[in-house]
């Protein structure tokens, strides 16, 4: 299929030339690429707004690849820092637990290697973080829930998610 | 504003764009490096040892480990605009360390009590700061033009580097006219003018290139 590394890389290269056609296949096989990157990582109602978003920052900055190097992990960057600004706004929906998804799609991982994917990020900081983080602001638990689940108190919940955010946006190109 | 989601408008509206070249932003970092460098000589005369092509030792480590900084965090914060996982280089902080001999050398020196010449002369280590202070603002402006072209994906740090790295270039240029040799003199002054460069640019820069 087109949506690996070469294929999509090839397209960018000529996207920046100008080829339209190019890039109307390169954005359609992107928008699979994002959601199933963001898939599970952020509330399912929420996907196709953060592959817009993601989108949209990828044409507005498309001039920040650089051809000579591969093109996923410039898009895994880009992903990564609309994820965790989407993270950061103050929403809180409804809890809503994340859909089963297909067992097929996980070679996603291995398609995209997983030193690029939101999981890796997340591993990178302490584990109390990572937990209220996924708990509160992926799955959609309250503070209150979080409390009870985790056993930190209200506060350290809130400073935990704080700080834990504060690291991922200094952390996204790392792997 | 928020851009309102039209794949066809996208493809509709793609223009040729040429990559970003990052020697592209490290050439005008320069110009206005050596700009503000000719600048100081032109307005306050450069060091007589410098004239006379016998620079004081002193003189040629400070130089060096101000432009070592300056590079180092300057490349760093360009690089930051073409963001990559997988990308993300060090190098800035073995620059820091280097320049921070300078002060640890001055607070030990200082600790002997020899302080006597940074502290008497308080005017001019001010007039110091407010030198490399506007030296460095003008380099930061191509730096911040530049990373608002780009997509950095961490603005906090980008601010901090961008502020070392003017702080460091804009206390290089400065330097071509100080007459201090005293290691606690720029141990102190010239540690205050990057540090507040770098306050500055964490404050300042992130707002202005936000995406």
């Amino acid at each position: 299929m087109i949506a690996n590394e070469e294929g999509l890389r090839r397209l960018m290269r000529l996207s920046l030339t100008g080829d339209k056609q190019a890039y109307a296949v390169l954005l359609e096989q992107t928008a699979k690429w994002l959601a199933r990157y963001f898939r599970q990582k952020i509330a399912a109602d929420t996907v196709d707004d953060l592959v817009q978003d993601t989108l949209i920052s990828l044409h507005r900055k498309r001039a920040s690849y650089d051809p000579t190097r591969p093109f996923l992990p410039w898009l895994a960057a880009i992903a990564r820092y609309r994820w965790i600004d989407r993270l950061r706004q103050t929403y809180r929906h409804e809890a809503q637990m994340l859909e089963d998804y297909d067992k097929a799609e996980d070679s996603h991982e291995e398609v995209v290697g997983a030193r690029i994917s939101i999981d890796r990020l997340l591993d990178l900081i302490p584990t109390a973080q990572a937990d209220v983080i996924r708990y509160v602001k992926i799955e959609g638990h309250s503070i209150d829930e979080a409390c009870a689940h985790t056993g930190q108190s209200e506060s350290l919940v809130k400073v935990n998610i704080h700080r834990g955010l504060k690291k991922l946006s200094a952390l996204v190109e790392s792997e | 504003m928020k851009q309102v989601f039209d794949l066809d408008a996208m493809v509709a509206e793609l223009e040729p764009v040429k990559p970003l070249r990052l020697s592209q932003a490290i050439s005008s970092v320069l110009a206005i490096a050596i700009a503000a460098a000719a600048l100081v000589v032109l307005v306050k005369g450069a060091r007589a040892d410098v004239i006379a092509f016998d620079p004081n030792p002193m003189f040629l480590l400070r130089a060096g480990l101000l432009l070592l900084l300056g590079g180092g965090c300057g490349w760093a914060a360009l690089s930051m605009a073409s963001p990559s996982v997988g990308k993300q280089g060090q190098s800035w902080k073995m620059a820091i360390a280097a320049a921070a001999l300078l002060p640890l050398a001055a607070m030990i020196v200082a600790l002997t009590g020899r302080a006597e010449i940074a502290t008497s002369n308080a005017y001019f280590g001010l007039q110091c700061m407010a030198f490399s202070g506007l030296s460095g603002l003008a380099t930061a402006i191509p730096m911040v033009l530049w990373l608002r072209r780009g997509a950095p994906t961490s603005p906090e740090r980008a601010g901090w580097l961008t502020g070392v790295a003017a702080g460091g270039l804009g206390a290089f240029t400065y330097g071509l006219h100080c007459p201090f040799n005293d290691v606690v003199y720029i141990g102190l002054w010239y540690s205050l003018a990057v540090g507040l460069c770098a306050v500055l640019g964490r404050l300042m820069v992130p707002r202005l290139i936000r995406w």
